[in-house]
């Protein structure tokens, strides 16, 4: 395996982190706009980042690896699409300031603009990334259009799916039960509006299969009330949507792939970075689930 | 897809300057959330270290209410500099196409970075009730770490567009990179120094600052001042007093560095406009004969390279250049004086002689260092960035080769100046909101609510 190609499979991998951690994110945000109950607002709350928006860690990732090692790929896309992908970044400004905003003051200003910029962001990165998929012109084009909704329908459906685990966890069947609702209407929606999409891909290509069956598995194991499980298939449904789109784009990547020299410290970099990141996440992990019974009150 | 097009085409000068001044505006904006990122971790480990030795309830309550202030900065200096990562490719694509893969290690090396200290920065805050004392305070310790790490590597990259190395040009084309080369320039460790004193000094003078207001509240009510607030003013302003003289010597350092590797730079940053020897040391309306030769060269006969001895398109916006240059040295100066105020106050204090200086002078001069530091901060950025002008990589790549030529630029930058107007005020009333001081402790259990 060549270099280039170590590097475009870590950016696949962070697109598919970004949207299955960072997507169900800006979809726990429509639902939080949508769904105006204090008990579902608060769940939501409970489930998100504990101290601010950890998940754009990815696309940060995503985008300095594409620099890095496509950089006539990023400089092409970037101010091709700069007007979606500055109202996505503008997007993520208004979102991750009003969460924390809310946090410490709560008003309702930061309520509505959190939920508004977790439409608004969601659609336009979704809407470029059609647009470089089919080859098209414009993020306003009919498949700009199309990519916007099947990406903003795609993170409402993953944040339905996971929310119901987490407000099960929380103890409140209320909020579990929406939610549920929640993940069969849009799993429904999702699957009708990725149709088109799968006939241009091609109905019979592996990866088409396995999201239709995953989606189709998902929506049986919501009606059996698997929630766990339901969460791997959910996210297996949705990530082959983002390959089969990568597929698609017909991107000349060996003529745009940096000196091989570049991508060696970034590998190194990222090699040696995992090894204090992963550890200390997992902390972070054990000490944000851990119960409130269980503190100690000795710095309080 | 369509093929880059964007030596073919050129921007509308409308268009260039409104994506200079989008990066500049968004830049300047960052940099100083990112400074008190740096330094409010760092001043709420002192006062929790105050607060573990000394077991005084008033410097724990200072940390704690520093840490939370510090994670509302943290969030908004993370999406402030996710935009920039935007901005990059949107506004400067002909930048990262050519030399992306050489400063990109370092990008990756500051992201890495960066994570660490948020995983630290929620391990702290959320550890405040859940882990043992000594234990919580040495997991801020990576906290200030990484942050200082995150802020070099990112001036690896603006060091390297002033003394581009780590990789060559043959027919137009990069090769040979040496990502390592291009971070350890030659600028790298005086830029690196320099900022984060600069930081450090900005937020230990802002939040000081704060402080020195509600000092001078309590002055002018008549009542006793609040230790409170006394000692949310001395961490802070100790933390500031003692960078200042050491930024003045590194500033030395800076200058000597630009005066022998970016001769134009430094002529306009000293306004030399034609090459003699013996130059006099300009300031605003003072002038003092041969002592620019003499404190460039130990010569007082030294010639100095004037601004006319480069051709005219080579030449930065010099009145720019030299006009920030001196606010950041003037502001520079008058925070070394207040500085050394503070020191003789405390040791007089040492001495057993009156009480510390909280005369309310000394606290409106401090209570307007806040300011005075971010000015000056922003005054240096310029200088620098302004100096390096017409380049974006100094003597490789200039600033109109890189910017996007897609029409209408100019109304990104109306939109980005609304959006960042409404987050300045939003961050600073809900700042303000926090600021009040609790008259009952927070107790976990709201905490708990507040953050879950």
């Amino acid at each position: 395996m060549s270099y280039p190609d170590i590097a475009l499979g870590l950016i696949l991998l962070g697109l598919s982190a970004y949207l299955l951690f960072g997507g169900a994110d800006f979809g726990a945000g429509l639902w939080h706009l949508v769904s105006r109950r204090r008990a579902d607002q608060k769940v939501i709350e409970h489930a998100m980042g504990p101290l601010w928006e950890a998940n754009h860690v990815w696309l940060i990732f995503v985008m300095v690896m594409t620099w890095t090692a496509f950089p006539p790929v990023f400089a092409d896309i970037m101010s091709e699409h700069w007007i979606p992908l500055s109202l996505a970044a503008l997007g993520i400004v208004a979102r991750g300031s009003a969460f924390v905003f809310a946090k410490d003051a709560p008003a309702a200003v930061y309520s509505w603009t959190f939920g508004i910029s977790s439409v608004l962001t969601p659609y336009c990165m979704g809407a470029v990334a059609a647009v470089i998929a089919t080859s098209g012109s414009s993020w306003l084009s009919v498949a700009g259009l199309y990519g916007g909704l099947l990406t903003t329908g795609l993170c409402a459906y993953l944040a339905a799916v996971y929310l119901i685990w987490d407000a099960r966890r929380l103890g409140e069947d209320g909020p579990a039960t929406r939610f549920r609702a929640y993940a069969l209407v849009t799993g429904v929606a999702v699957g009708l509006l990725a149709l088109p999409g799968a006939l241009t891909l091609d109905v019979l290509s592996p990866l088409t299969v396995i999201s239709a069956v995953a989606g189709v598995v998902s929506l049986g194991l919501l009606a059996a009330r698997r929630y766990l499980a339901v969460r791997v298939t959910a996210g297996l449904a949705a990530a082959t949507v983002l390959w089969g789109a990568a597929g698609l784009a017909d991107l000349d990547l060996d003529a745009a792939a940096a000196h091989d020299s570049a991508l060696r410290v970034v590998f190194f970099a990222l090699g040696v970075g995992a090894l204090i990141l992963v550890p200390s996440m997992t902390w972070l992990f054990i000490l944000f689930q851990r119960s409130p019974k269980e503190q100690t009150t000795a710095a309080g | 897809m369509t093929t880059f097009v964007i030596l073919a085409d050129a921007a509308s000068p409308a268009d260039f300057a409104a994506a200079r001044q989008q990066m500049a505006f968004t830049l300047g904006f960052h940099i100083i959330l990112a400074s008190i990122g740096i330094g409010l971790p760092a001043i709420t480990l002192l006062a929790e270290w105050r607060a573990l030795r000394t077991g005084d309830q008033v410097y724990a309550e200072l940390a704690r209410r520093w840490m939370k202030a510090a994670g509302v900065l943290f969030a908004v200096g993370a999406v402030s500099g996710t935009v920039l990562s935007f901005e990059m490719g949107t506004l400067w694509p002909g930048f990262m196409d050519k030399y992306g893969q050489v400063f990109g290690a370092a990008f990756a090396l500051e992201g890495i970075a960066f994570f660490i200290e948020a995983i630290f920065m929620g391990i702290y805050l959320y550890g405040w009730d859940r882990l043992p004392p000594r234990v919580h305070f040495l997991t801020g310790i990576p906290v200030v770490i990484a942050g200082l790490l995150s802020a070099s590597f990112v001036v690896t990259v603006n060091s390297w567009m002033n003394q581009p190395q780590g990789f060559k040009l043959v027919n137009g084309e990069v090769t040979d990179v040496d990502p390592l080369a291009a971070m350890f320039n030659p600028a790298t460790p005086v830029q690196a120094v320099h900022l984060i004193l600069a930081s450090l000094m900005v937020c230990g003078f802002v939040v000081a600052s704060v402080y020195a207001v509600a000092l001078l509240r309590d002055h002018r009510a008549g009542r006793p001042l609040d230790p409170y607030h006394k000692r949310g003013f001395a961490i802070p302003f100790t933390l500031g007093a003692v960078c200042a003289p050491l930024q003045v010597l590194v500033g030395d350092w800076a200058v000597r560095f630009v005066h022998d590797n970016q001769p134009i730079k430094f002529a306009a940053m000293e306004g030399v406009h034609h090459t003699e020897a013996g130059v006099p040391f300009k300031f605003a309306v003072f002038e003092i004969p041969n002592a620019l030769s003499l404190m460039t060269s130990f010569d007082a006969n030294a010639t100095i390279r004037g601004l006319d001895s480069w051709p005219e398109d080579v030449r930065p916006p010099d009145e720019i250049v030299r006009i920030s240059f001196e606010i950041m040295i003037t502001l520079g100066m008058a925070l070394l004086a207040l500085a050394t105020w503070w020191a003789f106050a405390w040791w007089r204090h040492r001495k057993g002689r009156e009480g510390l200086g909280w005369n309310p002078w000394f606290l409106r001069l401090a209570a307007l260092a806040g300011v005075g530091a971010c000015v000056a901060m922003e005054a240096g950025w310029t200088t620098t960035e302004v100096g390096r002008q017409p380049w974006i990589v100094y003597g490789v790549m200039r600033t109109e080769e890189a910017v996007n030529t897609a029409p209408g630029l100019r109304f990104g930058l109306y939109v980005v100046l609304v959006v960042y107007a409404v987050l300045a005020v939003a961050t600073v009333s809900v700042l303000r909101r926090m600021r009040r001081r609790p008259d009952e402790p927070a107790t976990p259990a709201k905490e708990l609510e507040v953050v879950g």
